[in-house]
């Protein structure tokens, strides 16, 4: 079973020149972390925000857990789904707690239940003593912190992350990463997006490179560094496919 | 209905938080209208309101100079003014006072006015009595030519002021010549066959002119005064301007990536919407609220007349609903539309001033030209306080509201359809 079938998916918004998306193919086994990677205008967020529903794709299927994306299955799908966004997409003057208790509400938990799943996300996520801080006055790595749990109040099965270490000092982004192994053994498939590829090689099982719309390689990551032997690691293998040249 | 009493909550913690914002979104429409009230009260009164001063010179010494005197004395309107420094005023330094702007009116009284009165009533006595076959024996004047009180204005008088003071005295001048010319008449009738005990009373005014409501209450007689027209003008104008926060506070969500997480969960983004909505219209309706309380207990304290709310608390309440949702649905549309806080907040304030002024806020929309008063009929502002008018001044109840609020509802529908539109092909 996949997490995740992406198949010859295309995608050109209005007014826009190019195509974001040309033919995308992919797929992720369930249970997994998995590492999509590209360099910028490479078609990732345009991809995530189509497997969400957020954007609609002019061509090509998206199956989530074999769920076909479309009208009828959306709203299940929003269900499965947990998406960390690279913004801190957070009230800053409310403080932690009121934060998850909002969203919280948004997906129809509350009371004692939404209660008991906030004191546990900030404590396993060493937030305990600033769930009543506003967001404001948060440093970075807390404020990324919270933004993850925002997205897994829910208990979703299948994570998306965009780049969640982004802008946290070393002991922040340990705990974010650990924390998504430990998720990740409970059986919650994890999608993660980042520019930081050490960070990728360590986390991910498996990674699908895409460039200009199209995927330009995908599979395990160590028999990826294996394959090409002069690539010493995942970064090499990206630039190999993806090429040395700027893209602003 | 979680998820709409959960934004409610979060959009008031959000408005708790933000102390100077909370101050401002009732203290600075409170000012604004405290202000107003104020500055236009002059201009709401009427003339007969207010007392000028006015300056005489009389040249006739005559009956008409001290008829003109008394009469504008008795009006309480104007202080007599004919000395200056404790010198008899001239005719040169009165006008040169007005001019200067010192004095607003100046009157002069020419020599031999009264006389010229007194002879054309008698002339028209004596005419009268031969075609009575009376001999006409009253003097007349062989002067020929006509003589004009001079009325000399400060250059910046507005017209509408000029007119006023115009028809005061032509009144004057009818009065003293009517009241002459009665007298002749009297005095030639008694040279008849009239026994000495009749006093021949001559009552001219067989029909008089008195004022009634047209409402269907007579126990209240509200006047559009400044209070009555400026409190509810300006409430409606500020609770427009709750279009500056809704607008910010989306523009906010969508740059720092929440409304991107409230699209993420599942369930119609409308809820949240609709909670949003609620709550700032609730706002709207506080503000309206205090601001009639200003109205009510503070301008009196200013010396001001005190609001007059009308009879129907229910159909104004409404309203202030109405008028919430307009300006609610405003502030989505402004803040879908723009991309920055800047455009949406430089839009919306000048949009807002715009409406208001077309709308009737600033100055009362029956005395803009017609092809304005065309336009303002379009304004939601115009459409709200022709309601709050309806209900404070001819005393409407419930049953007669709901022109002005279709349109208002209807205003509200059409900005957040619109609105759906934008946001959709933003996402596509």
């Amino acid at each position: 079973m996949t997490s995740i079938l992406v198949q010859d998916l295309h995608k050109t918004y209005k007014g826009a020149l190019e195509p974001s998306l040309k033919g995308l193919n992919f797929s992720f086994p369930k249970g997994a972390i998995v590492g999509l990677l590209g360099p910028n205008g490479a078609g990732k967020t345009t991809t995530i925000s189509i497997l969400c529903g957020l954007v609609k794709a002019d061509a090509g299927q998206v199956q989530i857990f074999d769920l076909p994306q479309n009208a009828m299955n959306r709203e299940t799908i929003k269900r499965l789904i947990g998406v960390v966004p690279q913004q801190i997409a957070l009230f800053p003057h409310l403080t932690a707690i009121e934060n998850l208790e909002y969203f919280g509400n948004l997906y129809g938990l509350k009371g004692k239940l939404l209660r008991s799943r906030i004191d546990e996300y900030l404590q396993i996520f060493g937030l305990e003593k600033n769930g009543h801080k506003e967001v404001s006055h948060f440093s970075g790595g807390m404020k990324r912190r919270t933004n993850i749990i925002a997205a897994i109040l829910h208990q979703p099965q299948l994570l998306v992350l965009d780049e969640p270490t982004a802008g946290v000092d070393v002991q922040s982004r340990s705990m974010i990463l650990q924390f998504l192994r430990d998720y990740n053994q409970q059986g919650v498939s994890i999608v993660y997006t980042s520019h930081l590829l050490d960070e990728a090689q360590t986390i991910c099982r498996e990674v699908a490179i895409i460039d200009e719309g199209k995927a330009v390689v995908q599979g395990d990551t160590t028999e990826l560094i294996a394959r090409h032997p002069e690539c010493r690691n995942l970064e090499d293998v990206f630039l190999h496919y993806t090429g040395h040249a700027l893209r602003d | 209905m979680l998820r709409l009493l959960a934004t409610i909550r979060k959009e008031w913690l959000l408005l708790l938080r933000d102390r100077t914002g909370l101050t401002l979104l009732f203290a600075m429409p409170v000012v604004l209208i405290t202000v107003m009230a104020m500055i236009e009260d002059a201009p709401f009164r009427d003339y007969q309101e207010l007392k000028f001063d006015i300056l005489a010179v009389d040249n006739d010494h005559g009956r008409l100079g001290k008829y003109i005197r008394e009469g504008l004395e008795h009006s309480e309107q104007f202080r007599v003014i004919d000395t200056v420094k404790g010198h008899a005023l001239t005719e040169q330094q009165a006008r040169d006072l007005v001019n200067e702007g010192e004095y607003k009116i100046c009157i002069i009284i020419p020599k031999g006015a009264t006389g010229a009165i007194v002879s054309n009533a008698n002339k028209i006595v004596n005419d009268i009595s031969k075609r009575m076959g009376m001999p006409g024996v009253l003097p007349v004047s062989s002067r020929k030519d006509s003589l004009n009180v001079i009325v000399y204005f400060d250059p910046a008088s507005k017209k509408a002021f000029k007119s006023a003071i115009h028809q005061a005295l032509d009144n004057f001048l009818t009065q003293v010549e009517t009241d002459l010319l009665l007298e002749r008449i009297k005095q030639q009738l008694k040279k008849k066959d009239v026994p000495e005990n009749d006093s021949m009373v001559i009552q001219l005014k067989a029909v008089g002119l008195k004022e009634q409501l047209t409402g269907p209450s007579q126990e209240i007689d509200v006047i559009s005064n400044s209070v009555q027209h400026n409190v509810p003008a300006w409430s409606i104008f500020a609770m427009f301007f709750i279009v500056i926060p809704i607008a910010g506070n989306m523009i906010r969500e969508r740059e720092d990536g929440s409304l991107l997480r409230m699209k993420l969960i599942p369930g119609s983004y409308l809820a949240i919407l609709t909670g949003k909505m609620l709550f700032f219209v609730a706002v709207c309706v506080v503000q309206f609220y205090l601001m009639m309380q200003v109205g009510i207990y503070l301008l009196p304290l200013l010396g001001l007349p005190k609001l007059v709310l009308g009879q129907s608390l229910l159909a104004a309440f409404i309203v202030a609903i109405g008028i919430g949702l307009a300006s609610t649905s405003y502030g989505i549309l402004v803040g879908t539309v723009f991309k920055t806080p800047n455009q949406a907040l430089n839009f919306g304030a000048i949009s807002i001033v715009i409406l208001s002024a077309i709308g009737g806020i600033w100055i009362p929309l029956e005395i803009m030209p017609s092809h304005m008063q065309l336009i303002g009929h379009l304004s939601p502002l115009s459409w709200g306080l022709d309601a709050i008018n309806d209900i404070y001044l001819r005393n409407a109840g419930v049953g007669h509201i709901w022109g002005h609020m279709g349109k208002l509802v209807l205003f509200a529908i059409t900005l957040l359809c619109i609105a759906a539109v934008i946001e959709k092909r933003r996402l596509s």
